[in-house]
């Protein structure tokens, strides 16, 4: 007779009303062999807490994965987060089962004569704590998870809850049994009347245990973000017959301001950080960060996990972090697209079937499998580095024609920023200006260099007068500067608007006639907050006032002028008055939504660029 | 016949004291017949079950005895009719030639209906009416159409036909476990106990009547007339548990239906020991 059989009649009479297969059976197992109430209690909580690792770390997963986005890329970052937090949850379960039972052991007097009456009241108020601190915790989790899926349907909801509702009263009962057991463990011995055991229906048992396993790995496997859920909303494109260029320039002082800002221009107020991450995803997607999910630059990967933890940089988060990377649990990461949670202007156009490219923008690697072409901010050292591609560009067949003219680019540019700043001496300041010149004439170079027909968007993001300005007036030591020296670093910068000027000119005027170029300039990592601004260099636009906007009303100015409508979840508005006649009236269209971006990475057979992408940044002084 | 632990031997003694005083061996042929079968050695489990129960709740053994006495009457006059040539038709019960070979099958019934009314009268006689009738009520629903008439109309029903589990728990539920839940409860009731503990204890010796039931299904396949002190390979012609799981399984099952018996009994911590004891011997039994 097989082992199949005997479990089978096992299962029959279970449902028959022998052999409890409830909580009960599995948390007072070492009831039988153990005496002592602290044993019992310990013993009993340890097998409380797997319970609670087992039902709490799967939907606490799902929860933290809606809430946190990049952190959960797939099925195996699910199940890896599932087990860090079954680990915690067994740790808080047992730590709180095991204070309550032997705190209610303390509480009872065993020869009080009425320990039988209080040993029930105070076993059940044990039970009621955990199974309604549970339903809390779980009530919120669900709120937490239902953000951004449009689970708002009753039938999902009432799923939840009833698994919500089957978890805690399974930890509940388990916790009420675990005290009385202990409470009678207490009176053993003592001559008192030992308390009675609730009976409860076994089908509430099973039942409820099932449902909870059952419903807390479907929520988990159900919600997993997956290539399917990128739901593509159905925009319809109205062209102007313009075609769209956004240079965007990192650094720039208002004061100083570059001929290529000329024409009809909008000043962005000051954003509330100087990180590029945050801020140019900002810009990017028209939200703030607080929707968008990239808080800033420097993030945290947990270990096991391929998705990252995204942090906002507060000094008890920095501190918990430091000590996670102590002990190996996590290691710094940079800001990705994978944190995103909303799409950046390229996906909705690419969405709306028009052609895209985006070059070293922040936050774009991984580079997604299809909808247009990008350049993420980690091309440049694949390209640097060689080897298989990691999603560092998209489409991956782009890569080796940008390999077979990389030499080429990188030799103009060195070439252009020798030549620049030929005339300047002090040896330290040269060499930071051309740096960053070289990058910003690579990152140009790679925008030119990229094939097919023209597209109706390009986005270039320009990251060196940033990191000049950075390494030359706010990096260490520089406080301590004599005047002269600041007045050479100063005119190096000025040196260095004169070479973007040179660089940028032949974008901005040797242009298409139905290319309409866009200029974004933001400060940069200064201290103190500044304008940013706008500008319209094309033929629709003409030289005039400057209004004031918002930097949340770029990414609705730029879709406006691609025709596409807009969604009404935007905040901001497009700015029309800064878009030229020939653009600007058209009627505003708008759709509900644009959608998530669930869109899976593309190729990655490459080895991950992880700490060389640190090693970068921290040389140009965006990481510590 | 003491199959059970030493430990028992003292609460055994003392159901057979009851026993003899209840039903004398002299007198006429149905007294004879009577106390032939409930005279005879045996574990007597049940007994047993209902001064551990009334132990365990503290309440007082001695004022248990009766009530012991009168499981056993009733558990003896089941024997009586259960060996009927109209029913088993078994030769062998307690090592002995079964009553109505001895006596014939009238006086048989005769006796089986005399230990029936025995047991009644017992509890009649020996408590204060509350908890008399109390006790007359749950033995008339162990007797009843949902317990030994009800298990054993099951089972004649049965012989020869294939039956499902479920059927068959049905019929051991009826004809051993509500014998087992109600010892258990009246231990309980004469100690006192409260709802809760009773449910308990109710839990525990439903799981312990069944274990009893399988173990007694595997004595039948790998038992010896002589040790069993009836007739082996008599359920021949039933579907047993040993059918359904082999004789290796149904010891598994009945080792697990005793350690949830056991399970039941967390809340009385070590005092439930004698009664733990009793289920380890359920498990165990060879005889």
């Amino acid at each position: 007779m097989n082992e199949e059989r005997i479990d089978e009649l096992r299962q029959r009479l279970r449902s028959l009303g022998y052999l409890d297969a409830g909580v009960a059976r599995f948390v007072l197992a070492p009831a039988r062999e153990t005496r002592g109430p602290l044993a019992l209690a310990a013993r009993a909580s340890i097998r409380m807490g797997l319970l609670g690792g087992a039902l709490l770390g799967p939907s606490a997963a799902l929860g933290l994965g809606a809430r946190l986005p990049g952190l959960v890329s797939g099925v195996r970052d699910a199940l890896v987060l599932a087990l860090y937090l079954s680990i915690l949850f067994f740790a808080a379960v047992a730590a709180a089962a095991f204070a309550i039972s032997t705190a209610a052991a303390a509480f009872v007097r065993v020869r009080d004569a009425r320990f039988p009456a209080r040993a029930r009241t105070v076993s059940a108020a044990a039970g009621w704590c955990i199974a309604l601190g549970c339903l809390a915790y779980l009530t919120f989790w669900w709120r937490n998870a239902n953000a951004g899926f449009g689970w708002s349907a009753p039938l999902w909801t009432t799923f939840a809850l009833v698994v919500a509702v089957s978890i805690s009263w399974l930890l509940g009962y388990g916790l009420r049994m675990a005290t009385l057991a202990v409470l009678a463990a207490a009176a053993a011995g003592s001559g008192a009347q030992l308390p009675a055991i609730p009976s409860t229906s076994w089908r509430v048992v099973v039942g409820a245990a099932a449902m909870a396993f059952c419903g807390a790995a479907a929520l988990l496997i159900l919600t997993a973000p997956t290539a399917t859920a990128s739901a593509r909303a159905p925009l319809a494109v109205v062209s102007s017959g313009k075609r769209l260029l956004v240079i965007a320039i990192d650094g720039v002082d208002p004061s100083t301001p570059l001929s290529v800002l000329r024409g009809r221009r909008a000043a962005l107020a000051a954003r509330d950080t100087g990180d590029p991450a945050r801020g140019w995803t900002t810009i990017a997607t028209g939200e703030p960060p607080e929707v968008h999910g990239v808080h800033g630059l420097e993030t945290r990967r947990i270990a096991g996990l391929r998705g990252i933890l995204a942090a906002d940089g507060g000094r008890f988060e920095r501190l918990l972090g430091a000590g996670t990377d102590l002990v190996r649990l996590t290691r710094p990461s940079i800001a990705s697209r994978e944190e995103r949670r909303v799409k950046t202007v390229w996906e909705i156009a690419a969405d709306a079937g028009l052609r895209t490219a985006v070059v070293n923008w922040w936050a774009t690697w991984p580079a997604p499998a299809g909808g247009g072409i990008v350049v993420t901010d980690r091309a440049v050292l694949r390209l640097e580095q060689g080897g298989s591609l990691d999603a560092e560009i998209a489409p991956p067949e782009l890569y080796p024609t940008l390999q077979q003219g990389w030499s080429s680019i990188r030799a103009r540019a060195a070439e252009a920023a020798a030549r620049h700043f030929a005339d300047v001496s002090d040896g330290t300041l040269v060499k930071v200006l051309r740096r960053s010149a070289e990058l910003d004439a690579t990152v140009i170079g790679l925008l030119q260099a990229l094939p097919g027909p023209a597209r109706d968007l390009d986005l270039v993001y320009l990251p060196g007068l940033d990191i000049a300005q950075h390494a030359l007036l706010t990096g260490s030591g520089t406080a301590a500067l004599v005047p002269s020296a600041v007045t050479a670093r100063v005119d190096g910068l000025r040196a260095y608007y004169r070479f973007l000027d040179a660089t940028l000119l032949p974008l901005v005027s040797a242009r298409d006639p139905e290319v309409l170029v866009m200029v974004l300039a933001e400060p940069g990592r200064i201290d103190t907050p500044t304008d940013g601004s706008l500008s319209i260099a094309g033929d629709a636009s003409s030289n005039g006032g400057v209004s004031r906007a918002s930097p949340l009303d770029v990414a609705p100015t730029i879709l406006y002028a691609l025709g596409l409508p807009l969604s009404r979840e935007l905040p901001g508005h497009p700015l029309r008055d800064v878009l030229g006649s020939a653009v600007a009236n058209a009627p505003e269209r708008y759709v509900p939504t644009y959608g998530r971006p669930f869109a899976p990475a593309a190729a990655r057979k490459g080895t991950p660029l992880d700490q060389e992408m640190i090693d970068r940044l921290r040389s140009l002084g965006y990481v510590k | 016949m003491s199959a059970l632990p030493a430990g028992f031997e003292e609460h055994q003694r003392r159901a057979a004291a009851e026993l003899a005083r209840l039903v004398p061996a002299s007198g006429g042929r149905v007294e004879q017949a009577m106390a032939y079968t409930a005279l005879a050695p045996s574990k007597q489990v049940r007994a047993v079950l209902v001064l551990l129960c009334a132990e365990l709740c503290r309440g007082d053994a001695d004022r248990a005895v009766s009530a012991a006495a009168a499981i056993e009457l009733v558990h003896a006059s089941s024997l009586v009719l259960d060996d009927l040539p109209s029913m088993d038709d078994a030769p062998l019960r307690r090592g002995r030639r079964a009553n109505h070979l001895e006596f014939g099958e009238a006086t048989a019934i005769l006796a089986a209906f005399g230990l029936l009314n025995l047991a009644y009268g017992t509890l009649a006689k020996s408590y204060e009416p509350p908890l008399a009738s109390r006790m007359s009520a749950l033995l008339s629903d162990a007797v009843g159409s949902d317990g030994l008439i009800g298990g054993q109309s099951l089972d004649l029903a049965a012989t020869d036909r294939e039956i499902s589990f479920e059927m068959l728990e049905r019929i051991h539920r009826g004809k051993t476990g509500a014998l087992f839940v109600a010892a258990a409860m009246f231990g309980a009731l004469i100690a006192g106990a409260p709802a809760d503990a009773m449910a308990a204890l109710a839990s525990y010796a439903k799981n312990l009547g069944l274990a009893f039931q399988i173990v007694d299904d595997v004595l039948d396949v790998a038992g010896t007339t002589a040790a069993t002190g009836k007739a082996v390979r008599a359920d021949a012609r039933k579907t047993t548990f040993v059918s359904f799981s082999g004789v290796d399984g149904a010891r598994q099952l009945a080792a697990e239906l005793c350690q949830t018996a056991d399970r039941a009994l967390a809340p009385f911590g070590a005092k439930a020991d004698p009664l733990r004891q009793l289920s380890a011997f359920v498990a165990a039994r060879r005889l």
